[in-house]
């Protein structure tokens, strides 16, 4: 039963285009604000070395077929004795870094505005979209979908007849939200570009990756096996010799 | 398109010998990766343009993003010469990287230029 509902062009012009671009700004203006609010954190010394030491020991995992073997063993022994191992961090003092993150002021407030600054203009948005927008039908789906999205979807229109493809307003908002942010990496170029859903995935694991950081990487680092590539460069000299002449 | 002009061939990574000895440089596969992810992204807002202005309903959608993808990596694999193993470190990457972020703006496009087109 796919009656064609006939659509005012009114609507076209001034809902889904407006919408549209509003958000588009709106995702333009909290890049540059964000940009202007970012004050320059002091990094904290403590876990800019302990950042260091696993930079450290993982180009030692990755470059590890490269020195000869007992160069290989006292290196890693240095990294994880027991006593004295660089990354060796008894169970109580893992937890420091977490509650100086959090004690500390200024990187609280830090978190704070970048959270406030994801959420403000989104909950600003939905309230002017839904007090203006709302009881009509805005656009049309190109997919159908089944009736139990209806109630997600339709939410002021109510007839109950109307196809589940017609959607109102608010869904138009959602699929903007989130269809939006492949483009805003486009025009924002690289990673500056608004991905708020990606970083409140991370807001989570953030305070307490370095405790958790250096026994990763001690595990990481006691199980690899020393393989030396030496008695093999011969064949890849050979090989890249060949390739150079022929 | 300038993104492609730059592409696979800053990708190096030392070309693995007979004995499989891999090393990647970091920041280039970075590079590659940021690389296929515009591609993805921009041609999955061509693709949903076109597939509105077409009319494409329902599955006859879903499908042509299907195949916009597959030509993608295809591309994408042709631009690498072939031997992704240079430039990327395993399959998946090359085909499967953007996908879920373009499928959502390809049905943002998708739908606004079926309504614009179609439907007004």
């Amino acid at each position: 039963m796919a009656e064609d509902l006939v659509l005012d062009t009114a609507i076209r012009d001034w809902v889904l285009i407006p919408l549209s671009v509003v958000m588009v700004l709106i995702g333009v203006l909290r890049y540059f604000v964000s940009k202007l609010m970012n004050s320059s954190q002091t990094p904290d010394t403590k876990i800019v070395k302990e950042g260091q030491v696993v930079v450290r020991a993982r180009n030692l995992r990755v470059g590890a077929n490269f020195i000869p073997s007992k160069a290989f063993r006292a290196r890693k022994i240095y990294y994880c004795n027991e006593e004295n191992g660089l990354l060796f961090v008894p169970k109580g003092q893992g937890q420091n870094p977490q509650a100086q993150m959090f004690s500390d002021p200024n990187m609280a407030m830090d978190m704070m505005k970048k959270n406030l600054s994801m959420i403000i203009p989104q909950t600003l948005t939905f309230a002017w979209v839904n007090f203006f927008f709302s009881g009509f039908v805005a656009a049309k789906i190109p997919f159908p979908l089944t009736q139990r999205f209806r109630s997600m979807l339709q939410n002021g229109i109510d007839l109950s007849t109307v196809d589940v493809s017609y959607v109102s307003s608010r869904s138009w908002y959602f699929l903007n939200l989130f269809g939006l942010r492949g483009f805003f990496s486009l025009i924002l170029g690289e990673e500056n570009a608004v991905d708020d859903t990606q970083r409140m995935m991370q807001m989570g694991g953030f305070g307490f990756d370095p405790s958790k950081g250096l026994s990763a990487e001690k595990d990481n680092l006691d199980i690899t096996q020393h393989d030396w590539a030496l008695p093999n460069f011969e064949q890849r000299a050979e090989a890249v010799l060949r390739k150079v002449i022929s | 398109m300038a993104v492609h002009s730059d592409s696979a061939s800053s990708g190096k990574k030392s070309s693995n010998g007979p004995n499989e000895l891999l090393t990647f440089n970091a920041e280039n596969m970075q590079n590659n990766m940021k690389i296929i992810y515009y591609s993805r992204t921009f041609l999955s807002i061509i693709g949903g343009v076109v597939a509105g202005i077409l009319g494409f309903t329902g599955l006859k959608g879903f499908v042509f993003y299907l195949l916009l993808m597959g030509l993608t990596s295809l591309g994408l694999v042709a631009k690498a010469g072939f031997s992704t193993h240079t430039y990327f470190d395993s399959w998946n990457r090359v085909l499967l990287d953007g996908f879920l972020g373009g499928l959502m703006s390809f049905v943002l496009f998708w739908t606004f230029a079926y309504d614009i087109v179609h439907i007004f």
